[in-house]
């Protein structure tokens, strides 16, 4: 009977070793192990041995049985891994096919440049001043030391609804409409972004409507130097840091003395390139000193008042930064151009 | 302007300064030179002699045997006055003119050593020759020295043309004595004006009358000079005006142009025989027709003034004279005219005569009266000298100059105060006195005695800028401002715009930006427009003539723009202002042409319709806080020529109108080439003044909830709408939600009928029991069969 408990282990061990699958291993459990497998033929047929031997043979099956099970339960765990393994490896997939096409949004490139600069100013405590389009000549031209038939309104002309009322032709409006809410009261720290139109027929760099953004600061020492300090601080937040500001004598009517903006070529650093035409410096802006005329027509004494203003074209920064060649494209609004700023910049 | 390098060295001392010093000088202290351009540019010319000269037949063309000092060439020309004896400008083989490098070719086959040209060949600009210039050779002077290779030299056209672009408060540079002060300045040198004050104090006892009807005429100059010998100018006369580009007529009218160029003052010069009377009154209250000197005729209306002689007008003031009292070779007797005219009358006149002569555009831009007293001084001095003038009658001069004297006073310390630098008394005093400002100093105050040409001057701010920009910008330091400190933030409605971005991009909608001016029809005609429109006084097209009331057309615009550029699925906003007669409103557009989001290779789509629509606008009310319970959906009534009639909604918050939404109507979209659309426009303005609750916390729920759902079938005409409401109305105080989750018409259906599905939700402090539910449930299912006779499906 020994040698039956021998064979029976071999050819048991072997049968689990050799099972291919879960199934295979179950049919061999059952085969060996299961109520009617050999093991339990071999429990039941120990009745027939004389009695002396019972025991020890009893003892040996036992072993046999729990060897038989452990082998069972190791191949178990194998199997069961390897076919966990394969079923994960029929759940293959192409990683290179594209993922879910999801739309983000853009925010328009003008808006973008507006933001930019609120947020820069709002952080140096100015607020953002918003006011009618459809503008008051009073507020467009007068209160802004332009009066009727000065040479200055040609150098902005104008779409006139009536004698009176206008589309306002720069956000200087704006301006004018603070400094009277203000009754003389200082600081005033602001900007005032917004959509501005002059008579001026579409083409790559003209556009009858486009986007202003000015600033205005009134107080008791303010200096032309403090308008250079803004202006550099706004010019490194636009163009990068290490822009350098350079000024040149102007005229604006509401400003004195006034300057022409330049800030050093963030494309060469300076040296010299075909954006700035070889010079090192793009315009950018008009500034200067509030005009004691202004502040005297708003109700400040400009003997203990100063300030300054300056104003920059959203489109212009908007072209040079990102290398637009033709206005027009902010009106278009072609989606494939809405989408190159589509990122965080 | 253009400024001639060499008329200024008249002036002022010029040496060691080349043109491109200068402009560069000139640019940094204000006056931007915007071009630098030599008045002519040849190499290799000589002065020649037309010997022989025969026609070649067949053609315009002439043989000319052309003598250039030793030697002859056979030179082929081709100009009609090119003749034997001419004395001409000759470019022989090698000579570098602007429009190339000559050389010895034949021309119809017969052999031409070169050319014979006209001035502007050489570069002259065409503007500054008369036409017998331009459509024939230039011809020399009978004396013109052959074989003189100089010939710039010798032409006067050895000039360098600065292009100075002046700023409107600096039109006193436009004056040529004016420019030579401020170059003076800029580059500290002595300026020296002609010796001509005082010239015209002379003359004999004068019957010539002048009245002034109108106060747009202040003042007027008129002097009458006699035996004056009408003849060819003088050569540097004919040089300078061509550096300024005008050409040269007679000695008489050179010199009326070469002092209003001097001293920016406008002259007119009349024939005195022409003149039907001794008589000059200035009106403006005619309204007739008249020929100006350039033969063309010219409507005058009221309030032009008009320069009138025996009531006849004899010019347009300040603009142009007239063609009958022209000068001309016969002329022996002049009447001329110096005189101030209303800046702003003078523009609106030019303006709508589209005459913007000269001298219309000196007065537009404002001169100093004293001008006129060197004008006509000026005048007086150059005809006597170059046209023989001698028989001068006194000078008439009617009305004021009203000329003050402008003094004002500057501290240093204001002055430094304001620039935020330190410059020294010495510096300050130093730049105002080469201004000719002759400053006087007293402790910190410097006075000021302007010169009666500086007309921009009149405060400190000025004399503040005079300062900086002579000294320099680059000695500028960088600061900030010192003052209390203020608050930056956003407004509410600023916010508002900014969290609508934010959540219109994050849909996948991108923002657009389009124009404000549209066609009439657009406005009146539009989607509810917000009032009537306002229009331009003068459009500059049909396209662009009103301010739009609404945004519909101009999104649409964007939309059909985009089609027919392949671009598909499109889904744009645009936050702006619309506009009508006193009125003002901020809209929100949407428009949704295709999917909204789609992937077709993972095979699904959100559709851009009404329902994607309606999510984004609840999304956004939500993200604002309006709950659910104010907003108002109802059908529109409102539009339904732009929009679906049965797919399209008004929306409402608190009873408000927020605008309308849904399908546009295919007959509006097919306008645009579109199929279906879906748009909403929304009005911000009810959303900022609604109020809204704070956020508020509320405990979790401890206990679950329990959901049921149903199938009803109801008539097709109730909405889903109704039986959510129908629902939360029964009373049952358990139900949490009710959420419509299918509609279902069709097969197994009655016809007239569907299905609606709708999964009910209960929940309350305690762990409910059957029974709570079962009571809630069938009191709910009672209400919805009695108020909508809505069964319950089996």
């Amino acid at each position: 009977m020994s040698d039956r408990i021998e064979e029976v282990r071999s050819q048991a061990l072997q049968a689990v070793a050799s099972a291919e699958n879960l199934d295979q291993l179950n049919q061999i459990r059952v085969q060996y192990l299961g109520k009617k497998g050999l093991i339990q033929d071999m429990m039941k047929a120990m009745k027939d041995l004389p009695k002396e031997e019972k025991p020890a043979f009893g003892q040996k099956v036992n072993v046999l049985k729990s060897e038989v099970s452990t082998a069972v339960e190791t191949k178990q765990v194998e199997l069961a891994k390897i076919a966990t393994a394969q079923k994960l490896e029929r759940e293959r997939i192409d990683i290179t096919l594209a993922g879910d096409a999801l739309r983000l949004g853009t925010t328009h490139p003008l808006v973008m440049i507006q933001q930019e600069i609120e947020d820069l100013f709002i952080g140096m405590g100015y607020k953002v001043a918003e006011g009618p389009e459809v503008e008051q000549d009073y507020y467009n031209f007068e209160l802004a030391n332009i009066p009727k038939d000065h040479p200055a309104r040609d150098m902005q002309d104008t779409f006139y609804v009536d004698p009176n009322t206008l589309l306002r032709t720069h956000t200087t409006a704006m301006q004018m409409r603070e400094l009277e809410k203000a009754h003389g009261v200082k600081p005033i720290k602001l900007i005032c972004p917004g959509k501005v139109y002059r008579r001026d027929d579409d083409d790559a760099t003209h556009s009858h409507q486009f986007m202003q953004c000015e600033g205005l600061v009134v107080g008791d020492h303010v200096t032309l130097t403090d308008l250079k300090g803004t202006l550099e601080f706004m010019a490194n937040k636009l163009f990068g840091d290490g822009r350098k500001i350079r000024f040149r004598p102007s005229y604006f009517p509401f400003t004195e003395p006034s300057v022409e903006v330049d800030v050093s070529c963030p494309f060469c650093n300076g040296k010299g390139c075909s954006v700035c035409k070889g010079s090192g410096w793009i315009e950018i802006l008009g500034a200067g000193m509030v005009h004691p005329n202004v502040f005297r027509m708003n109700g400040f004494d400009p003997e203990t008042t100063s300030g300054f203003a300056f104003g920059v074209g959203l489109e212009r920064v908007a072209m040079l930064k990102y290398g637009i060649n033709d206005i027009r494209n902010f009106y278009l609004n072609d989606v494939r151009f809405l989408k190159t700023f589509d990122r965080f910049d | 302007m253009k400024l001639s390098y060499k008329w200024l060295g008249e002036y002022v001392d010029l040496s060691g300064i080349t043109p491109e010093m200068l402009a560069e000088k000139m640019t940094t202290a204000g006056l931007e030179v915007e071009g630098i351009e030599p008045l002519a540019q040849a190499e290799g010319l000589c002065i020649g002699e037309v010997l022989e000269c025969e026609d070649v037949e067949g053609t315009h063309l002439h043989k000319t045997e052309t003598c250039v000092g030793e030697k002859t060439y056979q030179i082929i020309c081709g100009a009609p006055n090119c003749r034997k004896g001419l004395k001409v400008i000759v470019a022989l083989p090698g000579a570098k003119l602007p429009g190339g490098t000559i050389e010895a070719k034949p021309l119809h086959g017969l052999e031409s050593n070169g050319m014979l040209c006209a001035l502007f060949e050489l570069g002259v600009d065409r503007k500054a020759l008369r036409q017998d210039q331009i459509d024939g050779i230039e011809e020399l002077p009978e004396d013109a020295p052959v074989g003189e290779t100089d010939v710039l030299g010798y032409l006067g056209l050895d000039d360098t043309i600065l292009d100075v672009s002046l700023t409107p408060n600096r039109a006193d540079c436009s004056a040529m004595w004016n420019m030579a002060k401020e170059v003076g300045a800029i580059l500290h040198r002595e300026v020296k004006w002609p010796d001509y004050e005082g010239q015209a104090d002379i003359g004999t006892d004068t019957d010539f009358q002048i009245n002034l009807k109108t106060d747009k005429c202040s003042c007027y100059y008129g002097k009458v000079v006699n035996n004056v010998k009408v003849g060819p100018s003088p050569k540097w006369l004919r040089e300078y005006l061509n550096a300024a580009g005008m050409n040269s007529i007679n000695n008489v009218v050179d010199i009326s142009n070469f002092v209003m160029l001097e001293t920016g003052q406008p002259l007119h010069y009349y024939d005195l025989a022409k003149l039907k009377k001794h008589e000059i009154t200035v009106v403006d209250d005619r309204q007739l027709t008249m020929t100006a000197l350039d033969g063309v005729e010219f409507e005058i209306k009221t309030g032009d003034i008009l320069i009138t002689t025996d009531g006849e007008a004899t010019g347009i003031a300040g603009i142009m004279g007239g063609e009958e009292s022209m000068i001309d070779e016969n002329t022996t007797s002049l009447f001329i005219e110096a005189a101030h005219f209303d800046h702003a009358s003078i523009r609106r006149t030019s303006i709508r005569l589209n005459l913007i002569t000269e001298a219309a555009q000196r007065f537009t831009k404002g001169i100093e009266t004293p001008a006129m007293a060197k004008a006509v001084d000026r005048s007086v001095q150059l005809l006597r000298e170059y046209a023989e003038a001698d028989g001068f009658e006194k000078t008439v001069i009617a009305g004021e100059t009203g000329y003050v004297p402008q003094v004002v006073t500057e501290t240093l310390s204001h002055c430094n105060g304001l620039l935020g630098t330190s410059f020294t008394m010495e510096q300050v005093v130093d730049t105002l006195t080469w201004l000719d400002f002759r400053p006087e100093v007293n402790g910190d105050e410097i006075t000021c005695h302007i010169p009666s040409y500086r007309i921009d001057i009149d405060g400190t701010a000025d004399i503040d800028e005079e300062v900086v920009r002579l000294l320099g910008f680059d000695s500028l330091g960088s600061t900030l401002p010192e003052m209390a400190a203020t608050v930056g933030q956003l407004t509410p409605v600023q916010s508002f715009r900014r969290t609508t971005r934010e959540m219109m991009k994050a849909f996948g909608f991108n923002e657009i930006v389009t124009y404000t001016l549209v066609n009439e029809d657009y406005a009146t005609k539009g989607f509810n427009p917000v009032g009537e429109p306002v229009a331009l006084a003068m459009p500059m097209s049909e396209a662009r003539k009103v301010v739009r009331t609404n945004l519909i057309n101009s999104v649409m615009e964007v939309v059909q723009y985009n089609e027919a550029h392949q671009n598909s699925n499109l889904a744009f906003f645009e936050i702006s202002k619309v506009y009508a007669k006193g009125k003002e409103d901020e809209r929100l557009a949407i428009v949704l042409d295709g999917d909204m989001q789609s992937d077709r290779l993972h095979k699904y789509a959100i559709g851009g319709d009404f329902y994607a629509l309606k999510g984004i606008i609840m999304t956004w009310l939500s993200r604002f806080g309006f709950a659910e319970s104010r907003i108002r959906i109802a059908e529109n009534q409102m539009d339904t020529e732009h929009f679906h009639p049965y797919r399209s909604a008004e929306l409402y918050l608190d009873r408000k109108l927020v605008g309308v939404f849904g399908e546009l109507h295919p007959e509006y979209a097919a306008k645009y080439d579109c199929k279906r659309v879906c748009y909403a426009e929304l009005s911000i303005e009810p959303l900022l003044t609604a109020k809204t609750g704070r956020i508020r916390f509320t405990e979790l729920p401890k206990f679950p909830s329990v959901s049921r759902d149903i199938a009803l079938v109801v008539e097709k005409s109730v909405s889903a709408g109704d039986i959510v409401k129908t629902a939360k109305n029964s009373g049952a105080k358990i139900l949490v939600g009710a959420e419509v989750f299918d509609v279902y018409e069709g097969e197994h259906i009655e016809a007239g009928k569907k299905s609606v599905a709708l999964s009910l939700t209960y929940q309350t402090d305690h762990t409910l029991k059957e029974e709570e539910i079962t009571s809630a449930h069938q009191r709910i299912l009672d209400n919805l069969s009695k108020r909508l006779n809505a069964e319950l499906r089996g």
